[in-house]
Protein backbone atom coordinates (compact mmCIF):
# COMPACT_ATOMS: atom_id res chain seq x y z
CA UNK A 1 0.00 0.00 0.00
CA UNK A 2 0.98 3.80 -0.50
CA UNK A 3 1.85 5.12 3.00
CA UNK A 4 1.94 8.61 1.16
CA UNK A 5 -0.77 10.76 1.69
CA UNK A 6 -1.19 9.16 4.63
CA UNK A 7 -4.32 9.02 6.29
CA UNK A 8 -3.96 12.17 8.44
CA UNK A 9 -3.23 13.96 5.00
CA UNK A 10 -6.43 12.81 3.74
CA UNK A 11 -8.16 13.79 6.53
CA UNK A 12 -6.62 17.39 6.64
CA UNK A 13 -7.15 17.59 2.57
CA UNK A 14 -11.38 17.65 3.72
CA UNK A 15 -11.34 19.87 6.16
CA UNK A 16 -8.97 22.15 4.63
CA UNK A 17 -11.20 21.81 1.01
CA UNK A 18 -14.31 22.40 2.89
CA UNK A 19 -13.14 25.48 4.29
CA UNK A 20 -11.50 26.79 1.23
CA UNK A 21 -13.89 24.86 -1.70
CA UNK A 22 -16.98 24.55 0.12
CA UNK A 23 -17.97 26.67 2.41
CA UNK A 24 -17.42 30.04 0.58
CA UNK A 25 -19.80 28.69 -1.96
CA UNK A 26 -22.68 27.69 0.24
CA UNK A 27 -25.52 30.10 0.16
CA UNK A 28 -27.24 29.71 4.00
CA UNK A 29 -26.19 29.05 7.05
CA UNK A 30 -27.60 26.15 8.28
CA UNK A 31 -25.53 24.44 5.27
CA UNK A 32 -22.77 26.36 6.60
CA UNK A 33 -22.91 24.96 10.44
CA UNK A 34 -23.49 22.09 8.93
CA UNK A 35 -19.69 21.77 6.88
CA UNK A 36 -18.23 23.34 10.24
CA UNK A 37 -19.42 20.05 12.28
CA UNK A 38 -17.75 18.19 9.55
CA UNK A 39 -14.58 19.61 10.11
CA UNK A 40 -15.15 19.42 13.42
CA UNK A 41 -15.98 15.97 13.21
CA UNK A 42 -12.73 14.89 10.58
CA UNK A 43 -11.03 16.58 13.05
CA UNK A 44 -11.81 14.61 16.07
CA UNK A 45 -10.96 11.58 13.30
CA UNK A 46 -7.43 13.08 12.89
CA UNK A 47 -7.31 13.37 16.37
CA UNK A 48 -8.66 10.01 17.60
CA UNK A 49 -7.37 7.84 14.69
CA UNK A 50 -3.09 7.55 15.55
CA UNK A 51 -4.52 6.39 19.03
CA UNK A 52 -7.48 4.51 19.03
CA UNK A 53 -6.47 1.05 18.94
CA UNK A 54 -3.56 1.27 21.85
CA UNK A 55 -5.87 2.76 23.74
CA UNK A 56 -8.74 0.30 23.59
CA UNK A 57 -6.17 -2.39 24.24
CA UNK A 58 -4.43 -0.67 26.84
CA UNK A 59 -8.43 -0.12 28.46
CA UNK A 60 -9.41 -3.87 28.13
CA UNK A 61 -5.97 -5.12 29.70
CA UNK A 62 -6.91 -2.50 32.68
CA UNK A 63 -10.00 -3.05 32.98
CA UNK A 64 -9.66 -7.18 33.55
CA UNK A 65 -7.08 -6.12 36.27
CA UNK A 66 -9.63 -3.20 37.36
CA UNK A 67 -12.43 -6.30 37.69
CA UNK A 68 -10.30 -8.53 39.66
CA UNK A 69 -8.53 -6.43 41.63
CA UNK A 70 -12.10 -4.67 42.80
CA UNK A 71 -13.69 -8.19 43.74
CA UNK A 72 -10.40 -8.72 46.04
CA UNK A 73 -10.71 -4.94 47.89
CA UNK A 74 -14.24 -6.48 48.23
CA UNK A 75 -12.71 -9.03 50.33
CA UNK A 76 -15.42 -11.76 51.78
CA UNK A 77 -18.43 -9.40 51.97
CA UNK A 78 -21.53 -11.71 51.67
CA UNK A 79 -24.67 -11.49 49.30
CA UNK A 80 -26.06 -11.55 45.95
CA UNK A 81 -23.84 -8.42 45.15
CA UNK A 82 -20.92 -9.35 46.20
CA UNK A 83 -21.07 -12.64 44.35
CA UNK A 84 -21.82 -10.90 40.96
CA UNK A 85 -18.82 -8.68 41.50
CA UNK A 86 -16.50 -11.65 42.01
CA UNK A 87 -18.30 -13.62 39.50
CA UNK A 88 -17.49 -10.86 37.01
CA UNK A 89 -13.57 -11.11 38.20
CA UNK A 90 -13.54 -14.51 37.91
CA UNK A 91 -14.87 -14.55 34.28
CA UNK A 92 -14.49 -10.93 32.73
CA UNK A 93 -11.64 -10.38 35.01
CA UNK A 94 -9.92 -13.29 33.67
CA UNK A 95 -9.53 -12.61 29.94
CA UNK A 96 -6.04 -12.97 28.52
CA UNK A 97 -4.16 -9.36 28.09
CA UNK A 98 -4.45 -8.52 24.50
CA UNK A 99 -1.00 -7.14 22.66
CA UNK A 100 -1.07 -3.51 22.42
CA UNK A 101 0.06 -2.23 19.05
CA UNK A 102 3.19 -0.83 18.68
CA UNK A 103 3.88 2.92 16.72
CA UNK A 104 3.60 1.86 13.33
CA UNK A 105 5.45 5.15 12.41
CA UNK A 106 8.86 3.81 12.07
CA UNK A 107 7.55 0.36 10.17
CA UNK A 108 6.15 2.81 7.44
CA UNK A 109 9.39 4.51 7.46
CA UNK A 110 10.77 0.97 6.43
CA UNK A 111 8.12 0.30 4.21
CA UNK A 112 9.04 3.35 2.32
CA UNK A 113 12.90 2.58 2.06
CA UNK A 114 11.82 -0.61 0.63
CA UNK A 115 9.93 0.21 -1.83
CA UNK A 116 12.14 2.59 -3.26
CA UNK A 117 15.11 -0.04 -3.15
CA UNK A 118 12.71 -1.64 -5.37
CA UNK A 119 11.78 1.14 -7.56
CA UNK A 120 15.66 1.42 -7.89
CA UNK A 121 15.90 -2.26 -8.34
CA UNK A 122 13.69 -1.80 -11.65
CA UNK A 123 16.29 0.98 -13.19
CA UNK A 124 19.13 -1.45 -12.88
CA UNK A 125 17.59 -4.28 -13.84
CA UNK A 126 16.68 -2.21 -17.33
CA UNK A 127 19.70 -1.75 -18.15
CA UNK A 128 21.12 -5.31 -17.78
CA UNK A 129 17.50 -6.38 -20.05
CA UNK A 130 18.94 -3.56 -22.46
CA UNK A 131 22.18 -4.95 -22.62
CA UNK A 132 21.07 -8.23 -23.67
CA UNK A 133 21.31 -10.12 -19.77
CA UNK A 134 18.09 -12.55 -20.31
CA UNK A 135 18.40 -13.38 -16.79
CA UNK A 136 17.74 -9.94 -15.71
CA UNK A 137 14.26 -10.49 -17.74
CA UNK A 138 13.59 -13.41 -15.04
CA UNK A 139 14.92 -11.17 -11.94
CA UNK A 140 12.34 -8.08 -13.31
CA UNK A 141 9.08 -11.40 -13.35
CA UNK A 142 10.36 -11.90 -10.02
CA UNK A 143 10.34 -8.86 -8.51
CA UNK A 144 7.24 -8.40 -10.65
CA UNK A 145 5.31 -11.04 -8.72
CA UNK A 146 6.08 -9.42 -5.73
CA UNK A 147 3.74 -6.59 -6.71
CA UNK A 148 1.00 -8.29 -8.39
CA UNK A 149 -0.82 -9.02 -5.32
CA UNK A 150 0.37 -6.06 -3.58
CA UNK A 151 -1.24 -3.97 -6.32
CA UNK A 152 -4.60 -5.90 -6.24
CA UNK A 153 -4.89 -5.50 -2.32
CA UNK A 154 -3.55 -1.80 -2.32
CA UNK A 155 -6.26 -1.08 -5.36
CA UNK A 156 -9.54 -3.17 -3.16
CA UNK A 157 -8.51 -1.22 -0.18
CA UNK A 158 -8.52 2.43 -1.82
CA UNK A 159 -11.34 1.96 -4.62
CA UNK A 160 -14.93 2.73 -3.94
CA UNK A 161 -16.50 2.25 -7.64
CA UNK A 162 -18.70 4.84 -9.87
CA UNK A 163 -16.06 6.42 -12.27
CA UNK A 164 -14.76 9.14 -12.01
CA UNK A 165 -17.07 12.28 -10.56
CA UNK A 166 -17.23 14.84 -12.28
CA UNK A 167 -16.89 13.30 -15.75
CA UNK A 168 -19.89 12.76 -17.86
CA UNK B 1 -14.94 37.83 -15.84
CA UNK B 2 -18.39 39.14 -17.40
CA UNK B 3 -16.23 42.10 -19.74
CA UNK B 4 -13.27 39.33 -20.20
CA UNK B 5 -16.06 37.36 -21.86
CA UNK B 6 -17.75 40.09 -23.69
CA UNK B 7 -14.26 41.21 -24.63
CA UNK B 8 -13.42 38.28 -26.26
CA UNK B 9 -16.65 37.46 -28.64
CA UNK B 10 -16.99 40.92 -29.63
CA UNK B 11 -13.47 40.62 -30.79
CA UNK B 12 -14.69 37.73 -32.92
CA UNK B 13 -17.43 39.08 -33.79
CA UNK B 14 -17.53 42.98 -34.14
CA UNK B 15 -20.82 43.07 -35.28
CA UNK B 16 -22.31 41.78 -31.81
CA UNK B 17 -23.27 44.97 -29.52
CA UNK B 18 -25.25 45.42 -26.41
CA UNK B 19 -23.80 42.44 -25.03
CA UNK B 20 -24.98 40.79 -21.53
CA UNK B 21 -23.81 37.97 -19.68
CA UNK B 22 -26.91 35.45 -17.75
CA UNK B 23 -26.58 33.01 -15.66
CA UNK B 24 -22.46 32.43 -15.30
CA UNK B 25 -21.55 29.53 -13.38
CA UNK B 26 -19.04 27.01 -12.72
CA UNK B 27 -19.42 23.68 -13.57
CA UNK B 28 -17.23 20.15 -13.58
CA UNK B 29 -16.40 20.37 -16.56
CA UNK B 30 -13.00 17.92 -16.39
CA UNK B 31 -9.93 17.88 -13.94
CA UNK B 32 -7.53 20.49 -15.54
CA UNK B 33 -9.11 23.78 -16.26
CA UNK B 34 -11.82 25.65 -14.35
CA UNK B 35 -14.66 25.52 -16.24
CA UNK B 36 -17.86 28.10 -16.13
CA UNK B 37 -20.77 28.31 -18.88
CA UNK B 38 -23.40 31.29 -19.26
CA UNK B 39 -25.05 32.45 -22.11
CA UNK B 40 -24.41 36.09 -23.96
CA UNK B 41 -27.22 37.83 -25.01
CA UNK B 42 -26.14 40.27 -27.84
CA UNK B 43 -27.47 41.95 -30.55
CA UNK B 44 -27.34 41.31 -34.14
CA UNK B 45 -28.28 42.98 -36.82
CA UNK B 46 -31.12 44.39 -34.77
CA UNK B 47 -32.09 41.54 -33.74
CA UNK B 48 -31.23 40.21 -30.15
CA UNK B 49 -30.22 36.64 -29.73
CA UNK B 50 -28.86 34.72 -26.87
CA UNK B 51 -25.44 32.04 -28.04
CA UNK B 52 -24.79 29.73 -25.42
CA UNK B 53 -20.72 29.56 -24.01
CA UNK B 54 -18.34 27.72 -21.77
CA UNK B 55 -14.94 29.27 -20.48
CA UNK B 56 -12.37 26.96 -20.15
CA UNK B 57 -9.76 28.78 -17.78
CA UNK B 58 -6.17 27.60 -16.48
CA UNK B 59 -6.03 27.22 -12.69
CA UNK B 60 -3.10 28.63 -10.97
CA UNK B 61 0.42 27.26 -11.96
CA UNK B 62 0.59 25.70 -8.84
CA UNK B 63 -2.31 23.73 -8.93
CA UNK B 64 -2.29 23.07 -13.04
CA UNK B 65 -1.97 19.52 -14.27
CA UNK B 66 -1.50 20.20 -17.70
CA UNK B 67 0.84 23.15 -18.54
CA UNK B 68 -0.63 24.10 -22.07
CA UNK B 69 -1.70 27.15 -23.99
CA UNK B 70 -5.54 28.05 -24.67
CA UNK B 71 -3.68 30.36 -27.94
CA UNK B 72 -2.51 26.72 -29.18
CA UNK B 73 -5.58 24.79 -28.60
CA UNK B 74 -8.35 27.99 -30.02
CA UNK B 75 -5.94 27.33 -33.06
CA UNK B 76 -6.26 23.94 -33.80
CA UNK B 77 -10.23 23.85 -32.60
CA UNK B 78 -10.24 27.05 -35.37
CA UNK B 79 -8.21 24.51 -37.41
CA UNK B 80 -10.40 21.41 -37.48
CA UNK B 81 -13.69 23.24 -37.76
CA UNK B 82 -12.92 25.02 -40.79
CA UNK B 83 -10.64 22.78 -42.44
CA UNK B 84 -12.01 19.67 -41.41
CA UNK B 85 -15.28 17.70 -40.76
CA UNK B 86 -14.45 16.48 -37.10
CA UNK B 87 -17.50 18.53 -34.99
CA UNK B 88 -16.12 21.15 -32.90
CA UNK B 89 -17.51 23.72 -30.86
CA UNK B 90 -16.53 27.04 -31.71
CA UNK B 91 -13.89 29.13 -30.38
CA UNK B 92 -14.59 32.33 -30.38
CA UNK B 93 -10.72 33.60 -28.85
CA UNK B 94 -8.64 33.27 -26.19
CA UNK B 95 -6.92 35.98 -23.36
CA UNK B 96 -3.74 35.36 -22.50
CA UNK B 97 -3.06 38.13 -20.56
CA UNK B 98 -4.15 36.99 -16.58
CA UNK B 99 -5.25 40.72 -15.53
CA UNK B 100 -8.86 39.71 -17.70
CA UNK B 101 -9.44 36.37 -16.05
CA UNK B 102 -7.46 35.68 -13.31
CA UNK B 103 -5.74 33.19 -15.28
CA UNK B 104 -5.43 32.82 -19.61
CA UNK B 105 -8.61 31.58 -20.97
CA UNK B 106 -10.62 30.96 -23.49
CA UNK B 107 -14.25 31.34 -24.38
CA UNK B 108 -15.88 28.70 -26.75
CA UNK B 109 -19.21 27.66 -28.18
CA UNK B 110 -21.41 25.62 -25.93
CA UNK B 111 -22.48 23.36 -28.53
CA UNK B 112 -25.48 21.19 -28.27
CA UNK B 113 -26.01 17.80 -27.16
CA UNK B 114 -25.66 15.37 -23.88
CA UNK B 115 -22.32 15.14 -22.42
CA UNK B 116 -23.78 12.70 -20.29
CA UNK B 117 -22.11 9.87 -22.24
CA UNK B 118 -22.66 6.83 -19.08
CA UNK B 119 -26.14 6.65 -20.26
CA UNK B 120 -25.13 5.03 -23.38
CA UNK B 121 -24.07 2.10 -21.57
CA UNK B 122 -25.27 -0.30 -18.71
CA UNK B 123 -28.89 0.03 -19.80
CA UNK B 124 -28.37 4.22 -19.70
CA UNK B 125 -31.33 6.09 -21.04
CA UNK B 126 -29.53 6.61 -24.45
CA UNK B 127 -28.54 2.99 -24.49
CA UNK B 128 -30.32 3.14 -28.29
CA UNK B 129 -28.04 5.37 -29.66
CA UNK B 130 -25.32 4.23 -28.24
CA UNK B 131 -24.48 1.77 -31.11
CA UNK B 132 -24.54 4.86 -34.54
CA UNK B 133 -23.09 6.99 -31.62
CA UNK B 134 -19.96 5.11 -31.28
CA UNK B 135 -19.89 4.48 -34.94
CA UNK B 136 -20.18 7.91 -35.63
CA UNK B 137 -17.02 8.68 -32.97
CA UNK B 138 -14.91 6.19 -34.34
CA UNK B 139 -15.45 7.59 -37.82
CA UNK B 140 -14.52 11.19 -36.34
CA UNK B 141 -11.53 9.72 -34.91
CA UNK B 142 -10.43 8.16 -38.37
CA UNK B 143 -11.14 11.98 -39.50
CA UNK B 144 -8.73 13.42 -37.18
CA UNK B 145 -6.14 11.35 -37.53
CA UNK B 146 -6.41 11.46 -41.17
CA UNK B 147 -6.09 15.29 -41.30
CA UNK B 148 -3.11 16.93 -42.20
CA UNK B 149 -0.60 17.96 -40.07
CA UNK B 150 0.42 20.94 -41.91
CA UNK B 151 -2.76 22.34 -42.69
CA UNK B 152 -4.40 21.38 -39.09
CA UNK B 153 -0.61 22.63 -37.52
CA UNK B 154 1.10 25.11 -39.69
CA UNK B 155 2.96 26.52 -37.14
CA UNK B 156 4.42 23.20 -35.60
CA UNK B 157 2.74 23.94 -31.98
CA UNK B 158 1.46 20.51 -31.64
CA UNK B 159 4.86 19.07 -31.66
CA UNK B 160 6.00 19.61 -27.89
CA UNK B 161 2.63 21.20 -26.79
CA UNK B 162 4.44 20.57 -23.25
CA UNK B 163 7.49 22.21 -24.21
CA UNK B 164 9.52 19.00 -23.06
CA UNK B 165 11.88 18.49 -25.48
CA UNK B 166 9.79 16.10 -27.88
CA UNK B 167 10.45 16.31 -31.55
CA UNK B 168 8.71 14.86 -34.31
CA UNK B 169 10.77 14.75 -37.20
CA UNK B 170 10.31 11.21 -37.71
CA UNK B 171 8.52 8.75 -35.81
CA UNK B 172 11.47 7.13 -33.88
CA UNK B 173 12.21 10.35 -33.00
CA UNK B 174 8.89 11.25 -31.42
CA UNK B 175 8.91 7.85 -29.73
CA UNK B 176 12.49 8.16 -28.56
CA UNK B 177 12.20 11.94 -27.21
CA UNK B 178 9.01 11.02 -25.14
CA UNK B 179 10.28 8.07 -23.85
CA UNK B 180 13.47 10.33 -22.80
CA UNK B 181 10.46 12.94 -21.45
CA UNK B 182 8.36 9.99 -19.37
CA UNK B 183 11.99 8.73 -18.08
CA UNK B 184 13.47 11.91 -16.91
CA UNK B 185 10.09 13.23 -15.19
CA UNK B 186 10.04 10.05 -13.34
CA UNK B 187 11.77 11.29 -10.13
CA UNK B 188 9.10 14.40 -10.44
CA UNK B 189 5.93 12.25 -9.99
CA UNK B 190 7.57 9.29 -7.31
CA UNK B 191 5.49 10.52 -4.74
CA UNK B 192 5.48 6.79 -3.50
CA UNK B 193 6.68 3.74 -4.33
CA UNK B 194 3.56 2.54 -5.10
CA UNK B 195 4.47 4.38 -8.12
CA UNK B 196 7.15 1.58 -9.32
CA UNK B 197 4.89 0.14 -11.83
CA UNK B 198 4.82 3.14 -13.50
CA UNK B 199 8.66 3.47 -13.92
CA UNK B 200 8.19 0.02 -15.11
CA UNK B 201 5.65 1.03 -17.89
CA UNK B 202 8.19 3.61 -18.57
CA UNK B 203 11.14 1.57 -19.41
CA UNK B 204 9.37 -1.21 -21.03
CA UNK B 205 7.61 1.17 -23.57
CA UNK B 206 11.04 1.79 -24.31
CA UNK B 207 12.38 -1.87 -24.64
CA UNK B 208 9.69 -2.70 -26.89
CA UNK B 209 8.66 -0.08 -29.89
CA UNK B 210 6.36 -1.40 -32.42
CA UNK B 211 6.39 -0.57 -36.31
CA UNK B 212 6.35 2.45 -37.03
CA UNK B 213 3.38 4.27 -38.34
CA UNK B 214 2.82 7.59 -39.75
CA UNK B 215 2.77 10.57 -36.94
CA UNK B 216 -1.14 12.66 -37.12
CA UNK B 217 -2.55 15.13 -34.45
CA UNK B 218 -3.98 13.14 -32.14
CA UNK B 219 -6.72 14.72 -29.84
CA UNK B 220 -4.44 13.17 -26.57
CA UNK B 221 -7.40 12.92 -24.20
CA UNK B 222 -9.52 10.46 -26.34
CA UNK B 223 -11.93 9.27 -23.59
CA UNK B 224 -15.55 8.89 -22.84
CA UNK B 225 -16.15 11.48 -21.26
CA UNK B 226 -14.60 13.89 -24.10
CA UNK B 227 -17.51 13.95 -26.46
CA UNK B 228 -20.90 15.41 -26.84
CA UNK B 229 -23.93 13.64 -28.97
CA UNK B 230 -27.31 14.41 -29.79
CA UNK B 231 -29.61 12.03 -32.66
CA UNK B 232 -27.24 8.72 -33.00
CA UNK B 233 -24.31 11.52 -34.01
CA UNK B 234 -21.74 12.92 -32.04
CA UNK B 235 -22.32 16.60 -31.59
CA UNK B 236 -18.96 17.62 -30.67
CA UNK B 237 -15.29 16.31 -29.49
CA UNK B 238 -14.25 18.32 -26.95
CA UNK B 239 -11.84 19.15 -24.72
CA UNK B 240 -8.47 19.99 -26.77
CA UNK B 241 -5.85 20.96 -24.01
CA UNK B 242 -3.47 17.50 -24.47
CA UNK B 243 -4.01 17.39 -28.53
CA UNK B 244 -0.31 17.35 -30.15
CA UNK B 245 0.92 15.93 -32.78
CA UNK B 246 1.62 11.90 -32.09
CA UNK B 247 1.20 8.22 -33.39
CA UNK B 248 -2.17 8.08 -33.95
CA UNK B 249 -2.83 4.68 -32.04
CA UNK B 250 -2.13 6.65 -28.85
CA UNK B 251 -5.76 7.66 -28.80
CA UNK B 252 -7.19 4.49 -28.95
CA UNK B 253 -5.08 3.05 -26.38
CA UNK B 254 -6.19 5.71 -23.85
CA UNK B 255 -9.97 5.03 -24.67
CA UNK B 256 -9.48 0.94 -23.89
CA UNK B 257 -8.18 2.31 -20.55
CA UNK B 258 -10.24 5.09 -19.93
CA UNK B 259 -13.50 2.48 -20.31
CA UNK B 260 -12.67 0.61 -17.87
CA UNK B 261 -11.92 2.99 -15.37
CA UNK B 262 -15.14 5.04 -16.56
CA UNK B 263 -17.05 1.76 -16.84
CA UNK B 264 -18.29 2.66 -20.37
CA UNK B 265 -17.92 0.07 -23.37
CA UNK B 266 -17.11 2.43 -26.63
CA UNK B 267 -14.18 0.08 -27.31
CA UNK B 268 -17.25 -2.87 -28.11
CA UNK B 269 -18.93 -0.83 -30.39
CA UNK B 270 -20.23 -0.40 -33.24
CA UNK B 271 -21.05 -4.08 -32.32
CA UNK B 272 -22.04 -4.22 -36.16
CA UNK B 273 -18.87 -3.83 -37.37
CA UNK B 274 -17.11 -5.91 -34.79
CA UNK B 275 -16.30 -3.06 -32.13
CA UNK B 276 -14.25 0.09 -32.51
CA UNK B 277 -10.69 -1.05 -33.23
CA UNK B 278 -12.30 -3.18 -35.83
CA UNK B 279 -14.15 -0.59 -37.61
CA UNK B 280 -11.12 1.52 -37.24
CA UNK B 281 -8.77 -0.34 -39.02
CA UNK B 282 -11.58 -0.78 -42.05
CA UNK B 283 -12.12 2.65 -42.37
CA UNK B 284 -7.92 3.43 -42.48
CA UNK B 285 -6.94 -0.18 -43.22
CA UNK B 286 -3.52 0.27 -40.66
CA UNK B 287 -4.71 -2.80 -39.56
CA UNK B 288 -3.66 -2.67 -35.86
CA UNK B 289 -3.38 -5.21 -33.61
CA UNK B 290 -4.60 -5.94 -30.00
CA UNK B 291 -1.05 -6.18 -29.28
CA UNK B 292 0.07 -2.68 -30.36
CA UNK B 293 -3.55 -1.93 -28.60
CA UNK B 294 -1.95 -2.85 -25.34
CA UNK B 295 1.46 -1.56 -25.93
CA UNK B 296 -0.68 2.26 -26.69
CA UNK B 297 -2.68 1.86 -23.78
CA UNK B 298 0.33 1.97 -21.81
CA UNK B 299 1.89 4.37 -23.80
CA UNK B 300 -1.01 6.75 -23.43
CA UNK B 301 -1.37 6.21 -19.88
CA UNK B 302 2.28 7.54 -19.23
CA UNK B 303 1.53 10.30 -21.24
CA UNK B 304 -1.61 11.28 -18.90
CA UNK B 305 0.40 9.96 -15.99
CA UNK B 306 3.59 12.38 -16.06
CA UNK B 307 1.29 15.68 -15.52
CA UNK B 308 -1.34 13.92 -13.28
CA UNK B 309 1.22 12.28 -10.72
CA UNK B 310 3.21 15.64 -11.12
CA UNK B 311 -0.18 17.73 -9.74
CA UNK B 312 -0.34 15.14 -7.54
CA UNK B 313 3.15 15.18 -5.98
CA UNK B 314 2.96 19.21 -6.00
CA UNK B 315 0.06 18.71 -3.65
CA UNK B 316 1.58 16.34 -1.41
CA UNK B 317 4.34 18.83 -0.72
CA UNK B 318 1.69 21.21 0.07
CA UNK B 319 2.58 23.75 -2.30
CA UNK B 320 -1.33 23.98 -2.50
CA UNK B 321 -4.11 22.44 -0.53
CA UNK B 322 -6.57 21.81 -3.38
CA UNK B 323 -9.10 18.61 -2.71
CA UNK B 324 -8.72 17.25 -6.47
CA UNK B 325 -4.90 16.17 -6.36
CA UNK B 326 -5.61 13.62 -3.34
CA UNK B 327 -8.71 12.66 -5.29
CA UNK B 328 -7.13 11.47 -8.78
CA UNK B 329 -4.95 9.13 -6.48
CA UNK B 330 -7.80 7.54 -5.58
CA UNK B 331 -9.23 7.86 -8.96
CA UNK B 332 -5.94 7.16 -10.67
CA UNK B 333 -4.32 3.86 -8.74
CA UNK B 334 -7.31 1.71 -10.52
CA UNK B 335 -5.10 1.87 -13.64
CA UNK B 336 -2.18 -0.21 -12.15
CA UNK B 337 -3.63 -3.41 -12.22
CA UNK B 338 -4.39 -2.55 -16.20
CA UNK B 339 -1.10 -2.11 -16.59
CA UNK B 340 0.57 -4.91 -14.94
CA UNK B 341 -1.69 -7.08 -17.24
CA UNK B 342 -0.35 -5.35 -20.78
CA UNK B 343 3.49 -5.69 -19.00
CA UNK B 344 2.63 -9.01 -18.22
CA UNK B 345 3.22 -9.22 -14.67
CA UNK B 346 3.37 -13.09 -13.23
CA UNK B 347 -0.48 -13.74 -12.31
CA UNK B 348 -2.18 -11.63 -14.94
CA UNK B 349 -3.48 -13.00 -18.12
CA UNK B 350 -1.82 -10.86 -21.17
Amino acid sequence: MNTTPTIDDILEGLIVALQNEIIPHLSNAKSVATAMMMQSLVQQVRQVLPMMDASIANEHNEMTRTLREVAAVLGDVAGPEADRIRERAASLGSLADVPVPVDQTPVREAHARLGYGLQETISDLDVLQRAGHASADAALQRLREYLMPMIMQNIAAISVGGGMVGRG
Amino acid sequence: MEQAIIGVVTRAEPGLSDAEIVDLQPIPGGFSRETFKCDIAVTRGGAREVLPLIIRKNPPDVEAILNTSRAVEHDLIEALRTKTKVPVSRSYGYELDPALFGEPAMVLERASGSGQTSALFNGGADEDQCEDVIRHLCEVLVELHSADISTVDPNGSLVDPRGVGIRAGSWDEYMDTTFEYYIGEYGTIAWDPVMMTILDSFLTLRRNKPRPMPLAVVHGDFNPANFLYENGKVSALIDWENSRVGDPREDLGWMVLMDILSNTQVMSYPKKEGGFLAYYNKLTGNDITPEELGYFTLFGTANIAVPVHQSVARRIRKEHMLLLPLYLIQSSLPALPAMAQLMGYPGTTA
